[in-house]
C-alpha cells in the first residue's frame, strides 16, 4: 500500500471538451466496471468507475461532463466548475486527466490551461491518435509536455492504443504528487506543484481575487477568481459568503462577463504558438466525406425528410424486435405466478406476492425490450454524429414552441420512456427551454402507452382497410402518436407565452465528423438508460402496484367478506361453473373494495366523459402506471385467468375476448352500452394525455428542484386529459 | 452611413469572412470557448431547413449557431 490506509479511495477526473472522445477513453480505463456517482448539490449524474493501478492500487475515475470552458452555460457544464471551485466536495480530484481530440488540438487546450492554473496534478491524454495518423498529423509530446509541464500521452480511446501507458503514468503522476508533500494527501494547504500560473491575472483581478482568498479562506488564487464569476450559482457558498463576493465584485466594478472574454482571447494568444510548434498537420482538404453526407442530410428538403423516414424504420423496428422478448417475460411471469399460487396456501400473502410484487415486476420488465432497442438506436445516432445534425435542422421549430435543437433529442427518447428522456434535457443551457422540454416530454406516446391504446382500438375502431391498403386500426394508433405530439408543441407554445424569461440561449452546437459507432459506447449507453428506468420508473411503480393491490384487495369494514358471500350465493342460484363462479366472486370483491368504493365515488366527475364507474376504478388503478389500466378491466369484467395474458401482445385471443366482453357492458342506470365508439375514443384521448406515471413525476421533481412543476404538470395534463376526453365524447356521441 | 461590417448570416453560401469582433459579451464568452475568434475566418456551409440556424466551418470544425449567435460575430467587409 502506500502509506494512505484509512483514507478515502483516490479520486480521478476525467475532463475534456464536448466531442473529446472522453467518454470512450472513460470506458477504455474502467471497462463495465461503472455506477452513477452521487454529487451532492447537483441533480447531474456523474460516471464513476474504479481504476486499477498496475501497482494493486485503486482509484475512482469520474467521467466529468464535456465542457468547453470553466465558463459553464448549462446545468450539465456547471458540475466541473462547481466541484473544482470547492477543494471541500467529496468529488474533488487528487488528480485530473484531460482528454484533447489531437486533431483539433488548437481548440481543445482552453480549458486544460484553466486546469493548469489550479494546481491539481493534471495530465494531457491526446486522443484520437488513430484519426490523427491517417490525416496525417504529427504531434510532439515530449515538447509539449515541456511547455505546458505536465505528462502528456498519445492515446486512442477507439482503438485502445496506449490506455494502460495511461494509467501507468497517472498513477506515476499521483504518487509523485504525493512525495512531495511528505506522503501525505495534499488537499488544501502548500502548493504541490510551485507551477507559474499560465494565464497571470490583471491587476483588477488580482485585487478580486485577492480579497476573496482573505475572506473566503481560498488558496489558490485562480480558484478565487472563478467564485468570483459564480458565485451566485455556486451551491457550497454559504449565503453570506456570496454577498461578500458580491460585495467584493461590486466595489472593485469587476465586469464579470467581459473579464471572462478578456481571459479566453488572452489564453489563446498563450496556447496557439505552443500547439503551432508542436502540431504539423497537412492541409486540410475542402470535400471531406463528412462534408458530401451532411450536403444530403442536412439537405434544406431532403434532411427533414432523411428524418422522418429514420424515425419511421426505428419505430417499426421497435414493434417488430421487441414482442418476442416481450412475450417470453409475459409468459414468464404468468408462469412463476400460476407456480407460486399452486405451491403457496391460499392467503394474503400469497395474492401480495403474485398479484402485488410480481405483478408489478412483470409490469416493469415487459417494457425493457422496448425501451433497449429505442435508446440502442438512439445511441447508434448519437455516436455516428446525427443527432447533432437534428438538433441543427429543427432548433428553429423547437423555437417556436418555446424549446431548443436538443430538445428534439428528449422527445425522441419520450417515445420509449419518460423518465430517460426527461434527463436527457440536461444538455441544455436556458432554463426556460429546459423546463418546456421537461413539461411537454410526458405528453409523447411512451411504450406503457402501447397496450391501453390496442385495446381501445379494437373496440373503437372497425377492422376494415381504406382503399384496400391502410388498416383503418394502424391510422388511429398512429394518430394517437401525432396527438401527443401535438399535445406536447401545443403546451410548450403556450408555456413559451406564459413564462416569456428573457434569458440568454444557446444552440452552438458542434457537429463532429461522422465515424462509425463505438459499440461498447453504445452497448453501455443503452444499458445506462435501461437502468434509469428500472432504477427511476421501476421502484416506483412496483411500490405503487403493491399500494393498489392492497386498495383492491382490502375494504372498508366487512364490506368485502359480505360481497364475497354475496357473489358465492349468487353463483350457486345461477349455477355457474367453477371458473365462472371464481370470477364472479373477484369482480364483487374488487367493486366493494376502496379502489371499487373510490371508483364509485368517482362516478359524478367522468360521467360526462362517458365512462362508467368501472372504467372509474380502471382510471385509479393506473393512476401510477398506464399499463394497469387493462388488466383491472379484466378482473372488473370477471375475465377470470384472462388477466394475465391481456397485456400479451401475441394473445390475441385473450384481448378479443376482454373487448367482446367490454362491448356487451351496459351501463346500469341507462342500459345503454357503454363502449361506444365516443366513449372508446374519449378513453384513448385520456390516456394519451394525462399524466398517469408517478415515476415521471418523481423525475421531474428532481429535475426541476421543486415540487412545483411536478404538481403544475399533473394538474395541467389532467385538465387537458378531462377536457379532451369531454370534448371527444360529446362530439361523437 | 455605410456598415464597417457584417456578420455571419450575411455571408452566402460557400463564402468565408475573417472574424473581428462580437457585440454580444454573453455570446462572446460562450463562443470564443468553441475556438470563434477574432482572427479567425467563419465558412458558411448552409442554412437549415426550416431556417434560423446556420451551418459553418472555422479551421476545418463544424458548428451550428443560431440566428442571434451567428448575427453577434461581426465579420470584416
Amino acid at each position: 500500500m502506500h502509506g494512505d490506509e484509512g483514507s478515502p479511495p483516490l479520486k480521478i477526473a476525467l475532463i475534456g471538451n464536448p466531442n473529446s472522445g472522453k467518454s470512450t477513453v472513460f470506458n477504455q480505463m474502467t471497462g463495465l466496471r461503472q455506477r452513477t456517482g452521487n454529487f451532492p448539490g447537483i441533480t447531474v449524474e456523474v460516471k464513476e468507475g474504479t481504476l486499477h493501478f498496475p501497482s494493486g492500487q485503486e482509484a475512482t475515475l469520474s467521467d466529468f461532463p464535456g465542457t468547453y470552458s470553466l465558463y459553464p452555460t448549462s446545468t450539465d457544464e456547471k458540475v466541473v466548475a462547481s466541484v473544482l471551485t470547492n477543494p471541500a466536495d467529496p468529488n474533488f480530484p487528487d488528480a485530473m486527466v484531460y482528454v484533447a481530440d489531437v486533431t483539433k488540438l488548437e481548440k481543445h487546450l482552453l480549458l486544460f490551461t484553466q486546469l493548469l492554473d489550479l494546481n491539481v496534478p493534471l495530465l494531457l491524454a491526446l486522443n484520437m491518435s488513430d484519426s490523427a495518423a491517417e490525416l496525417g498529423i504529427k504531434v510532439n509530446t515530449s515538447k509539449l509536455s515541456e511547455a505546458f509541464n505536465v505528462p502528456v500521452i498519445s492515446i486512442s480511446g477507439r482503438t485502445g492504443h496506449n490506455t494502460m501507458r495511461l494509467i501507468v503514468e497517472l498513477e506515476k503522476m499521483v504518487d509523485g504528487s504525493r512525495n512531495t508533500v511528505h506522503g501525505k494527501r495534499q488537499t488544501q494547504a502548500g502548493d504541490p506543484v510551485n507551477r507559474e500560473p499560465f494565464y497571470p491575472l490583471t491587476e483588477l483581478e488580482k485585487q478580486v481575487s485577492e480579497a476573496i482568498r482573505q475572506n473566503l479562506g481560498v488558496e489558490n488564487p485562480y480558484r478565487a477568481l472563478l467564485i468570483a464569476h459564480h458565485a451566485n450559482w455556486l451551491h457550497f457558498l454559504k449565503p453570506l459568503e456570496k454577498e461578500t463576493v458580491a460585495t467584493i465584485v461590486s466595489t472593485k466594478s469587476f465586469q464579470s462577463l467581459r473579464a471572462q472574454v478578456d481571459e479566453t482571447l488572452e489564453r489563446y494568444d498563450r496556447f496557439t504558438p505552443i500547439s503551432q510548434a508542436t502540431v504539423t498537420s497537412p492541409p486540410t482538404f475542402p470535400n471531406t466525406p463528412t462534408d458530401r453526407i451532411d450536403a444530403v442530410l442536412t439537405h434544406r428538403l431532403g434532411g427533414p425528410l432523411i428524418f422522418f423516414a429514420v424515425m419511421m424504420l426505428v419505430f417499426q423496428a421497435i414493434f417488430d424486435w421487441s414482442s418476442y422478448p416481450m412475450d417470453w417475460i409475459e409468459s414468464g411471469f404468468g408462469t412463476l405466478s400460476a407456480f407460486l399460487t399452486s405451491q403457496m396456501p391460499a392467503a394474503w400473502y400469497t395474492e401480495l406476492l403474485t398479484d402485488g410484487i410480481l405483478a408489478g415486476l412483470g409490469g416493469i420488465l415487459v417494457f425493457v425490450p422496448q425501451i433497449a432497442i429505442l435508446f440502442l438506436l438512439i445511441s447508434i445516432l448519437e455516436e455516428v454524429g446525427y443527432m447533432a445534425r437534428v438538433v441543427f435542422m429543427f432548433d428553429k421549430t423547437m423555437r417556436r414552441f418555446g424549446m431548443n435543437g436538443r430538445s428534439m433529442v428528449s422527445l425522441i427518447s419520450g417515445t420509449a420512456c419518460a423518465v430517460p428522456a426527461i434527463m436527457s434535457s440536461r444538455t441544455i443551457g436556458n432554463w426556460q427551454e429546459r423546463l418546456i422540454t421537461v413539461m411537454v416530454t410526458p405528453f409523447i406516446s411512451c411504450s406503457a402507452r402501447i397496450p391501453v391504446y390496442l385495446v381501445l382500438i379494437g373496440i373503437a375502431v372497425p377492422a376494415i382497410k381504406i382503399g384496400g391498403i391502410f388498416s383503418l386500426q394502424s391510422l388511429v394508433f398512429g394518430a394517437m402518436y401525432v396527438l401527443g405530439v401535438l399535445a406536447a408543441f401545443a403546451s410548450g407554445w403556450a408555456m413559451k407565452h406564459w413564462l416569456h424569461r428573457r434569458e440568454h440561449s444557446f444552440l452552438a452546437i458542434e457537429l463532429p465528423v461522422y465515424r462509425m459507432p463505438i459499440w461498447k459506447n453504445v452497448l453501455l449507453n443503452t444499458w445506462e438508460k435501461v437502468q434509469a428506468f428500472i432504477v427511476g420508473a421501476g421502484k416506483i411503480i412496483l411500490v405503487v402496484s403493491i399500494a393498489l393491490w392492497g386498495l383492491s384487495r382490502f375494504g372498508p369494514g366487512d364490506s368485502i367478506e359480505q360481497a364475497d358471500k354475496a357473489a358465492q350465493t349468487e353463483a350457486q342460484q345461477l349455477k355457474l361453473d367453477t371458473l365462472d363462479a371464481e370470477g364472479l366472486v373477484q369482480q364483487r370483491r374488487l367493486e366493494a373494495s376502496w379502489a371499487g368504493q373510490a371508483g364509485k365515488w368517482m362516478m359524478p366527475a367522468i360521467r360526462p366523459l362517458g365512462y362508467d364507474w368501472k372504467i372509474g376504478i380502471a382510471l385509479l388503478t393506473s393512476f401510477a402506471a398506464r399499463e394497469v389500466f387493462t388488466g383491472t378491466l379484466a378482473i372488473l369484467y370477471n375475465m377470470g385467468g384472462l388477466e394475465a395474458d391481456i397485456n400479451d401482445r401475441s394473445d390475441n385471443a385473450a384481448k378479443a375476448t376482454l373487448r367482446e366482453r367490454m362491448k356487451k357492458e351496459k351501463f346500469s342506470d341507462t342500459g345503454k352500452p357503454v363502449y361506444t365508439l365516443a366513449t372508446a375514443l374519449s378513453l384513448l384521448v385520456f390516456y394519451a394525455l394525462s399524466m398517469q406515471c408517478f415515476s415521471t413525476l418523481a423525475v421531474v421533481r428532481r429535475e426541476t428542484g421543486s415540487w412545483k412543476w411536478a404538481v403544475l404538470q399533473f394538474v395541467f395534463m389532467s385538465v387537458a386529459a378531462y377536457l379532451g376526453a369531454w370534448a371527444v365524447y360529446v362530439l361523437f356521441s | 452611413m455605410q456598415r464597417r461590417y457584417r456578420t455571419v448570416p450575411d455571408l452566402k453560401v460557400n463564402e468565408s469572412a475573417r472574424a473581428i469582433a462580437f457585440d454580444d459579451s454573453a455570446l462572446a464568452c460562450k463562443l470564443t470557448s468553441m475556438g470563434f475568434l477574432p482572427g479567425t475566418r467563419i465558412e458558411m456551409i448552409r442554412k437549415s431547413p426550416f431556417g434560423s440556424a446556420y451551418y459553418v466551418k472555422v479551421d476545418g470544425v463544424r458548428f451550428a449557431l443560431r440566428e442571434e449567435e451567428a448575427a453577434s460575430i461581426l465579420l470584416e467587409m
